[in-house]
């Protein structure tokens, strides 16, 4: 018994040593996300946006198999996390890793990654230092700073002076504020107020007001996906702020999924973003066109083109080098192609995909009578502005 | 001055909120002694089936609202002559247990049924606009809720205070034995009750849902917070839920206001210490 | 909390034969480790788990503590250990120590306010603290990481010998020894004048104080040990996953130690195990199987032991023996 483990870690080394690019072979993708719980539709995006990959492409690249295995974390775990992580290296020896929707989920596999060289994708999480942990890790989703400091820079073209940044009080989300201050007064804007809210707070009124008794021409905020931004996007409604003129920016307080939510008080708000589902392209159309088809009650939005695009990268790692990890990574490094959401390039430095920031506004649509983040103007690609120089 | 103003507005309208959802749950907790988790659940209940109503069915507001009160307290009246009867004679923990399951059982129904995003209350075009109060805008639902609120704080003191069911609920939670000895039918006041408590959950997930959006996982991100009203108010008293929910909703509201980034441990310190102090809430019956 | 009987000093064994208990233990582990070694990560998480739940059996299930709120205890132990191992040295050992003194100290500290409340007012209070610690850790993020984690954890070889492996065997058998070695102690202590006298203070406040025991020093004395030994859990899960994260402080993790405890039974020492290792298979395979529906069977698996075994799952061979001979 005693010598089957001894086999079976030797096998673990050995095979994630290896360099078999030659031959045709099965490899498996270990996927890990919140299936279960208040997040579990990111795990359900995941699984949509692979299986619309595997719908256009196949389910190999180059001559070999490729098989996904899903990973159910329940919500932000890195105990969870790093136990499963470990149980798909060793016991279903995934050749890549894809996923991981919160940062701590990401960061406490860095070690595991080095150790047996398996690139992992990040579909989500979205803090930049992650990526300097390892150099496994390749991201196809967005930083934070990535799309913060645009919007900053953006609002100050249109003639925006004062701000006022209003956050929730955790790391996201004073990366955003970091994000946003640091481009907006580098611009030559002026920052009225910082204010960070708690991660509990169900009553935004008093945040909105005091907002409102500075009189900027524009609030920033980032909040946690669901019901704070809900809360937040109705008060900032409710309390006429916009009629005084003050500008609503933000970056994924708009995203798909929630937006029919929040009825029309959502009209008008500016985010910046890298994708919207709304945006105007023959290859979006048709991404979007075969979810629907293959899963009727999906909605699209962000966490499913991270995931598309990541299968994209997954697909083009196997087809370059099978399973030999280093070599798949570094075969991806300055790739260039073209996704739903628009051009692409795999940064060789940050490991983060440089992407088109769009600057959009919800408006309700003519033809479908839904609520859509409408394109305006477009940041041509920017790279991860927070990466730790 | 606009500033105390302000707190005083949109901390009574937040206390509101959370007086209607806790009040039944104090309630039940003073009466049946049963440490009902579920409760919120109930609130979560109301608020999945007026939403359905309104964006499956295209009801209009005003009959989708009474209608998931309805189905709230449809559903409470089975529960509680099959499942909480026998919990009321089960120990704290085996309570803790079973309302825990329960909870559950509805946030995996509703999970199952409507999915896990946001469930959208959308308000009629008359509560949606906003009313100009001279120093700031307040959005004309908030005065609805307060109204109701207080409505509700009105008619249940005229139900115990000046009815027959009163009386005998009263009789009730003082003591049982003897109010069933000399005849009054407690499992029919304990049904009542806990319907009654159910229906205000719900009536107050309805009204609050543009503060505490419903969502699959209402009853266990809100738990604490109900229960800290209870606490604080102390358990069975109708009257001791209003001032603290008034007064919690004041006091987050401020700290909101005043120390927006730490809020949170000042608002738990605040509890700490009250609680430190009078173990028993504010008009709390000695446990 | 009427389930425990005040019973006269006596060894508690296994049909009489001592030691039977840990022998089937280590029995079970031993398999565990052969049968699954693939898992080792998902068993080293129980047996951590099964700590924290232990720890929450002494303070509620000895002495009547009712709270929903260990998980401070825990997160003070992850993050002293956490840190200790980042500024000062990653010898496990050392970090341990330090994680369970963390422990200690915060429910010695919160205990002196909070033994004086019981009900629903402690259980808040507890929840109130919990909180609090969650709070302070998001805003000090420059030493905790907040939001995104403490990062930089790295540990040496346990007792200078023992290098953390990549399938996590040493970690397995580390934090094995660690939970046998609390196990065998809480035993001693359940049998001790100090367990009796806890359990005494459980059943009846008054009687114990009308018989001149200092019953609030022993409830701090109770929680604070309590505190100790859920920061050492937490220092494993530290040391294992070389991470600490906000949701150490999270309500939920109190709420799932609770939920194991109870559906394990309170009170006896082998239903912390059984409770937390059957809800974390069921709630493993349940959740492998279908993730999105999983909950209704928690639900149900919750509400069966409830109705059918009040006493907890360790309670079911007695359960079963009353139903063979048929005197239920």
């Amino acid at each position: 018994m005693t010598s089957r483990i001894i086999r079976l870690s030797a096998a673990a080394t050995l095979l994630l040593s290896t360099a078999v690019a030659g031959h045709a072979e099965t490899i498996k993708v270990g996927v890990v996300a919140p299936f279960s719980g208040p997040f579990a539709l990111y795990g359900k995006q995941f699984q949509e946006a692979i299986e619309v990959y595997q719908a256009q492409h196949g389910t190999s690249a180059g001559e070999h198999e490729i098989e996904f295995i899903y990973k159910d974390v329940g919500g932000p775990n890195p105990d969870q996390s790093r136990a499963l992580t470990q149980e798909l290296l060793i016991k279903d020896q995934v050749d890549y890793l894809a996923g991981y929707v919160f940062t701590p989920n990401a960061l406490a596999v860095a070690p595991l990654l080095d150790q047996s060289e398996t690139p992992l994708v990040i579909f989500n999480a979205a803090t930049s230092a992650i990526n300097a942990q390892s150099d496994f890790y390749l991201r196809t989703s967005y930083t934070l700073w990535q799309v913060s400091a645009p919007l900053a820079e953006w609002a100050y073209e249109q003639g925006i002076r004062e701000v006022v940044t209003t956050v929730t009080d955790y790391g996201p989300g004073i990366d955003a504020e970091n994000a946003f201050v640091a481009a907006f007064e580098e611009a030559g804007g002026t920052i009225l107020d910082s204010i960070r809210m708690p991660l509990s707070t169900t009553d935004f009124t008093p945040f909105i007001q005091s907002i409102r008794e500075q009189s900027p021409d524009a609030l920033f905020t980032f909040l946690p996906g669901g019901p704070p931004t809900f809360g937040f996007t109705k008060t900032y409604n409710e309390n006429g702020l916009r009629d005084e003129g003050i500008m609503f920016l933000g970056t994924a307080e708009t995203e798909e999924s929630n937006l029919q939510a929040f009825g029309d008080a959502a009209i008008g708000l500016t985010t910046a973003y890298h994708y919207s589902a709304d945006h105007d392209s023959d290859l979006n159309r048709e991404f979007i066109a075969k979810n629907t088809e293959l899963h009727p009650d999906s909605v699209t939005n962000w966490a499913t083109i991270g995931a598309y695009d990541g299968t994209h990268v997954i697909y083009q790692m196997v087809e370059n080098a099978g399973s030999d990890g280093p070599a798949a990574v570094e075969s991806v490094l300055g790739m260039e192609w073209e996704s739903p959401r628009g051009p692409l390039t795999m940064d060789p430095e940050t490991r983060t995909v440089i992407q088109n920031v769009y600057i959009r506004e919800v408006e309700r649509d003519e033809e479908s009578g839904l609520l859509v983040n409408r394109e305006k103007g477009v940041i041509a690609t920017v790279g991860d502005l927070g990466w730790p120089e | 001055m606009s500033l105390f103003l302000n707190i005083l507005i949109d901390g009574i309208a937040y206390g509101m909120i959370l007086f209607m959802i806790s009040v039944g749950l104090s309630v039940t907790m003073g009466l049946m002694r049963v440490i009902n988790l579920a409760h919120g659940g109930f609130a979560l209940v109301g608020g999945a089936v007026a939403h359905w109503l309104i964006i499956a069915q295209g009801l209009s507001f005003w009959l989708a609202a009474p209608l998931g009160v309805a189905a709230a307290v449809a559903l409470a009246w089975p529960l509680e002559r099959l499942i909480y009867r026998r919990i009321y004679g089960f120990g704290d923990l085996q309570q803790v247990l079973a309302t825990i399951g329960l909870t559950f059982l509805m946030i995996a129904t509703v999970n199952r049924l409507l999915g896990s995003t946001l469930l959208a209350l959308p308000l009629p075009e008359l509560l949606a606009q906003s009313v100009d109060l001279g120093f700031r805008t307040l959005p004309l639902h908030r005065l609805v809720v307060i109204g109701v609120g207080l409505a509700v704080i009105a008619g249940l003191w005229l139900l115990i205070d000046r009815t027959r069911f009163g009386i005998r609920l009263r009789a009730a939670v003082d003591n049982r034995a003897t109010a069933s000895a000399i005849g009054i039918n407690t499992g029919l006041i304990y049904s009542a009750t806990f319907c009654l408590g159910a229906g205000l959950a719900a009536l107050g997930g309805i009204l609050g849902a543009e503060m505490l959006p419903i969502e699959a996982y209402y009853p266990l991100r809100y738990m604490v917070l109900f229960l800290i009203v209870v606490a604080v108010g102390g358990m069975g008293s109708i009257s001791g839920s209003f001032t603290a929910a008034l007064g919690l909703g004041i006091l987050d509201t401020a700290t909101r206001y005043l120390v927006p980034g730490f809020g949170t441990i000042f608002f738990y310190g605040c509890i700490i210490l009250f609680l430190a102090l009078r173990p028993n809430g504010l008009w709390g019956r000695t446990a | 909390m009427s389930d425990t009987t005040l019973t006269p000093k006596r060894t508690r064994t296994i049909a009489g034969i001592p030691f039977l208990g840990e022998a089937i233990l280590i029995a079970v582990v031993i398999g565990a480790y052969f049968l699954f070694p693939y898992n080792l990560a998902f068993l080293t998480r129980i047996l951590i788990m099964v700590l924290l739940v232990l720890s929450l059996d002494l303070v509620l299930g000895f002495a009547g503590i009712a709270t929903l709120g260990q998980a401070a205890m825990y997160g003070t132990g992850a993050y002293a250990a956490g840190l200790f191992a980042v500024h000062v040295t990653g010898a496990p050992l050392p970090g341990l120590v330090v994680g369970a003194v963390a422990g200690a100290a915060l429910a010695f500290l919160s205990g002196l306010v909070l033994m004086r409340a019981k009900g629903l007012t402690l259980i808040m209070l507890t929840i109130a603290v919990a909180s609090i610690c969650h709070e302070i850790a998001n805003k000090a993020r420059d030493v905790t990481g907040g939001a995104d984690g403490l990062r930089g954890i790295r540990m040496e070889p346990v007792a200078g010998l023992f290098e953390f492996d990549f399938i996590g065997k040493t970690a397995y058998w580390y934090v094995f020894v660690v939970v046998f070695v609390v196990f065998l102690l809480l035993k001693r202590l359940a049998n001790a004048p100090l367990g009796q006298s806890l359990r005494g203070i459980h059943e009846s406040p008054e009687r114990m104080a009308a018989i001149g025991a200092p019953v609030y020093r022993r409830l701090v004395l109770a929680y604070t040990l309590g505190g100790g030994i859920a920061g050492l859990a937490g220092a494993l899960a530290a040391q294992v996953t070389q991470l600490v994260s906000l949701e150490v402080y999270s309500f939920n993790l109190s709420a799932e130690a609770l939920i194991m405890l109870i559906l394990g039974g309170t009170g006896r020492l082998y239903g912390a195990i059984i409770g937390t290792v059957i809800f974390m298979t069921v709630h493993h395979v349940a959740a492998a199987a279908d993730p999105f529906n999983w909950l209704f069977l928690i639900g149900l698996m919750v509400l069966g032991v409830v109705f059918f075994l009040p006493k907890g799952l360790a309670h079911l061979p007695t359960a079963l023996t009353r139903l063979v001979r048929g005197r239920t």
